[in-house]
């Protein structure tokens, strides 16, 4: 069941782009984990690609906004890491 | 809501950079001042110090002033400043052109207006270094890019007070100088930490760390990084050293200039090498129009750099000299500077219309706002004149000279009214655009309507050095 309450907040995340590339925060390797408990509630952890990112309020705005819409999420938490520190070898090849 | 960390100033910045380019670039236009007029003649002065103070240094401040708070995620130090510096130094630069325009007896005006332009410049630019430094040295460890900036704050600090000391003695009011000859020995040096340290070592810098983020590229090994700031510091501290020489009763000759020049040289090739392999192992595949902007920028650099310690060996004389100063000063930092102007002014005005509809639906990249090929266009023109200027200075063609501007000029507006064109959102669909009220303003961004984000110390434990 969280499995796939995982995979659903995961196919949502993919429409959070980023402006720059227009390319989704999973396939930029931005989402580091996402952990459903049973009760619905998820926890994202997530970085930016730099520390500072002026974008950093937007995107864990976005990334909870987006997983709060899928149906089945009671509650969000998004925690930001830099570690370990994004790398552009993290980006899924295009 | 979450805030985007924008420097409420920095377009004013820029707009007031532009104007003051453009002025300079018509003044070429119409003849005045070298090759027309002598190199530190009044009239070349004018130009000189409209281009550096005016256009570089105001659009190097306006830019650090954004990126500085975003690279060491602090908030700027005292932001109120930004206003005040942007007036002082504008007013500084009008009062000390209008004293060389006196000197060189354009209008009959008081000498004083140097020292009165030079003292405006001087409180305009400790107030900024305050800004700057105090923002830096918030953030512990001292990471490697700050250094950079670090360093050429100092070189802006011994640039301002060696100006200033000029100013009061171009003025007649020089008596308390005693006997050093600060000028016309100073003047080289005084030139290179401006042009070298100021705007070159922290262009070295910062470009380091946001090239890394515009393209998506790893980052550069400190151990290739820190080679360069040791070079640089150790051939500006020899141009401090050649500026203070005259006091020491020392008479520094072109030998010091060339030993500070090699030194340069050196950091030039390693940051070079450092510039190429971030374009080579960017994952950004497709370059951006401030990237593909840049390249001629750089080649600008490596030539001129290359070729002026060997002019000044060979006494090659003023056209010579004039024409890789030129190259420098306009095809590099002038280039590098129109070109990431477009990356910024997009980046921040997309900030402040879409960013807070990330995530809710679809919405312009960044790059959207740019006209494009319009704008690489305009470039290309901007680099033919500087390529065409570049020549007729070697040639000491005046009129040669005089059209190559021309064409810089035609460049260069075309690049200001793109620059307006992505502020007024002109490339995006009407329905894409937010209503009227809520569009970006020109000159100033909505930062006040916005609480400041920049800062996450909360989740940033461990600072990377």
């Amino acid at each position: 069941m969280s499995t796939n309450l995982e995979r659903l907040v995961e196919i949502a995340l993919r429409d959070v782009l980023d402006p720059e590339m227009g390319r989704s925060i999973i396939d930029l390797g931005l989402i580091y984990a996402i952990a459903a408990a049973p009760d619905g509630s998820v926890a994202i952890t997530m970085t930016t690609t730099t520390r500072g990112c002026p974008l950093t309020g937007f995107l864990k705005e976005a990334v909870a906004f987006a997983a709060g819409a899928v149906e089945g999420v009671t509650g969000v938490t998004v925690t930001l890491t830099y570690e370990p520190a994004w790398e552009p070898a993290m980006v899924a090849a295009e | 809501m979450p805030m985007a960390s924008l420097s409420r100033w920095t377009m004013s910045y820029f707009a007031a950079a532009l104007a003051f380019l453009l002025a300079a670039e018509a003044l070429a236009v119409a003849g005045i001042g070298y090759p027309a007029a002598g190199l530190g003649e009044p009239a070349t002065l004018v130009l000189v110090h409209l281009v550096a103070v005016g256009w570089l240094s105001l659009a190097m401040a306006g830019a650090l002033l954004q990126f500085v708070p975003v690279l060491v995620s602090r908030p700027l130090a005292f932001p109120q400043l930004a206003l005040p510096v942007l007036a002082a130094l504008a007013a500084g630069l009008i009062l000390l052109s209008t004293g060389f325009a006196t000197l060189a007896g354009w209008i009959d005006a008081p000498l004083d207006l140097l020292p009165l332009g030079g003292a405006a410049l001087l409180s305009g630019l400790t107030l900024l270094g305050l800004m700057l430094a105090a923002t830096l040295l918030n953030a512990r460890p001292i990471a490697l890019f700050a250094r950079f900036v670090l360093v050429g704050l100092a070189c802006l600090a011994a640039t301002a007070m060696s100006g200033a000391a000029f100013t009061t003695l171009l003025s007649g009011r020089g008596g308390w100088l005693g006997h050093v000859a600060l000028l016309p020995d100073g003047l080289p040096f005084h030139a290179l930490l401006g042009l070298g340290g100021w705007l070159g070592l922290i262009a070295f810098g910062v470009s380091y760390r946001l090239f890394v983020m515009f393209m998506m590229a790893p980052e550069p090994p400190a151990r290739g990084v820190r080679p360069v700031l040791l070079l640089a510091s150790l051939g500006l501290g020899l141009a401090f050293a050649g500026l203070a020489a005259p006091f020491a009763g020392i008479e520094p000759g072109a030998t010091w200039i060339v030993a500070a020049l090699i030194m340069l040289v050196l950091a030039s090739l390693l940051y070079g090498r450092g510039i190429l392999a971030l374009y080579s192992a960017r994952r950004r595949k497709a370059l951006e129009i401030n990237m593909l902007a840049s390249i001629p920028a750089f080649a600008a650099l490596a030539l001129g750099l290359a070729l002026l310690p060997v002019a000044v060996v060979a006494h090659a004389g003023d056209g010579s000299i004039a024409a890789l100063v030129f190259l420098v000063v306009f095809g590099w930092l002038g280039g590098l500077t129109l070109a990431q102007l477009v990356k910024i002014v997009s980046f921040m005005t997309w900030l402040e219309t879409y960013a807070p509809r990330l995530g809710r639906g679809p919405a312009p990249r960044v790059g959207d706002l740019v006209a494009m090929p319009r704008t690489g266009w305009w470039f290309l023109l901007y680099y033919a004149g500087v390529a065409f200027g570049t020549a007729a200075l070697a040639m000491e063609a005046t009129g040669g000279f005089r059209s190559s501007m021309a064409i810089g000029l035609a460049g260069t507006i075309g690049i200001a009214a793109e620059l307006v064109h992505i502020r007024r959102l002109s490339q995006i669909k009407a329905a894409d655009r937010p209503p009227a009220h809520e569009r970006p303003r020109l000159f100033a961004a909505r930062a006040e309507e916005r609480r400041p984000d920049h800062v996450h110390t909360g989740t940033i434990a461990h600072p990377r050095a």
